[in-house]
Formats: C-alpha cells, sequence, structure tokens
C-alpha cells in the first residue's frame, strides 16, 4: 500500500527535485513509486513511497529541498491533478469572470459563450459603455461568481 | 535540450522527433504538469493512468 508525502521546494524547481530524486531512488534501490509536479501546486512535489523512511532516504542532502509538509495524504485527495480538465469545462455562460492576463487584465465581465475545444471564452466587460464582445483563453479568466445571471 | 510531450501516450521525450514509448511522431512542446513513474508496478498512480513503462510523463499535453 502506497503513502502519499507532500515535500517542500523551492519555487519553479519542482522538476528538478523530481529528476534528482529519481536517480537517488534509482541508485539506492528505495521504495519510491511515483514523482509528481502538478503546474497548480507551486513549490511541492507529491511523492507516493512505500514509507516514510524511503522519502527521507531519498530527499537527504538534495538541494531546493525545503522540508516535508507533515503527515500524509491520500490518493483521493491527489487525484484531481493526475487528469486536469480544460479551464473551459469549468466555465459557464452568464458566469461573472475576473480576466486575469492581457490587455484587459483586472476587468469584471460576464461570460457570453464557451468553446471548450478551443478552451477560450467570448466574454462583455461589465464596465464598458458599450458591451463589446471580446474573446479570451479560458485559462486567463478566474471565475468570481457563478450565479449564472443573464 | 528540448523536451517534447508525445500527443498519444504523454510520455516526454528529450531531444528526439519520434516518441520512444509508442513510436508516434505527434510531439509537442506544449504540455504541463510533471509526472516520473519509478516502479509502474506498485505505483497505484500508475495504474490509475495505465501506465506500464517507467518514465517522465506530461499530466496534460496540447
Amino acid at each position: 500500500m502506497s503513502k502519499y508525502f507532500a515535500v517542500k521546494t523551492t519555487a519553479n524547481q519542482e522538476r528538478v527535485v523530481a529528476n534528482l530524486m529519481e536517480m537517488t531512488v534509482k541508485k539506492y534501490r528505495l521504495g519510491v513509486y511515483s514523482v509528481l509536479a502538478p503546474r497548480e501546486l507551486k513549490g511541492y512535489v507529491i511523492v507516493e513511497a512505500e514509507k516514510m523512511e524511503d522519502l527521507l532516504t531519498a530527499i537527504r542532502g538534495l538541494p531546493h529541498v525545503k522540508g516535508v509538509v507533515k503527515g500524509e495524504t491520500a490518493l483521493a485527495e491527489i487525484e484531481h491533478f493526475l487528469a486536469p480538465r480544460k479551464a473551459a469545462e469549468q466555465i459557464k455562460e452568464g458566469f461573472k469572470v475576473e480576466i486575469v492576463s492581457g490587455p484587459f487584465k483586472g476587468e469584471l465581465a460576464v461570460v457570453k459563450r464557451v468553446d471548450e475545444a478551443k478552451n477560450e471564452i467570448t466574454v462583455e466587460l461589465i464596465e464598458a459603455v458599450v458591451p463589446i464582445p471580446v474573446t479570451v483563453k479560458a485559462d486567463h479568466v478566474r471565475i468570481v461568481d457563478k450565479s449564472e445571471e443573464v | 535540450m528540448t523536451e517534447l510531450a508525445c500527443r498519444k501516450c504523454k510520455f516526454i521525450n528529450i531531444d528526439s522527433t519520434v516518441c520512444k514509448n509508442c513510436g508516434s511522431t505527434e510531439l509537442t512542446r506544449e504540455w504541463y504538469g510533471y509526472l516520473i513513474i519509478i516502479d509502474p508496478e506498485k505505483s497505484e498512480v500508475a495504474k490509475k493512468l495505465g501506465i506500464k513503462i517507467p518514465g517522465k510523463y506530461a499530466l496534460k499535453v496540447g
């Protein structure tokens, strides 16, 4: 039965840590089965190991490792990292969103259309005097209100 | 060094135009999420994703 642990790393060095861990695990044949570095989880890697001791041996002396999070986590808690859903699938027409990048950064808008295939959404800015439809990438917005007011 | 992920099996290939896992030529630079499978026989994560070959994989491609 595997156990899951979270290891704190330097931000943006998750892949480096994962690669180094892979090397130590292979070298010493430790009971570490997989290392996961999801994009959503900055500064951490999730390690699937047989027991805590194996993990501690694997990370001993590695650069960019800042520590191990106390306690263990379960497969159910990391499942959603394994099959990331497209951002557009979580957005529905009528949702209030905030644009987080591009020329309209910081603007609030209402979703008018969702294109799941292209992962794009068409929105209308709330504060604009004349409503102009703007098409943006679904990853570039943050959902503010899911009330679907039209 | 370019890391390219296979669109079919999500395997990450380094400096290669053909996927070393499944032989597909559909590789992409656009991928994110990083997963290293060390022991696919014992790993529950590998079983869940249907991975049988140890290696580096992308979580999402394209």
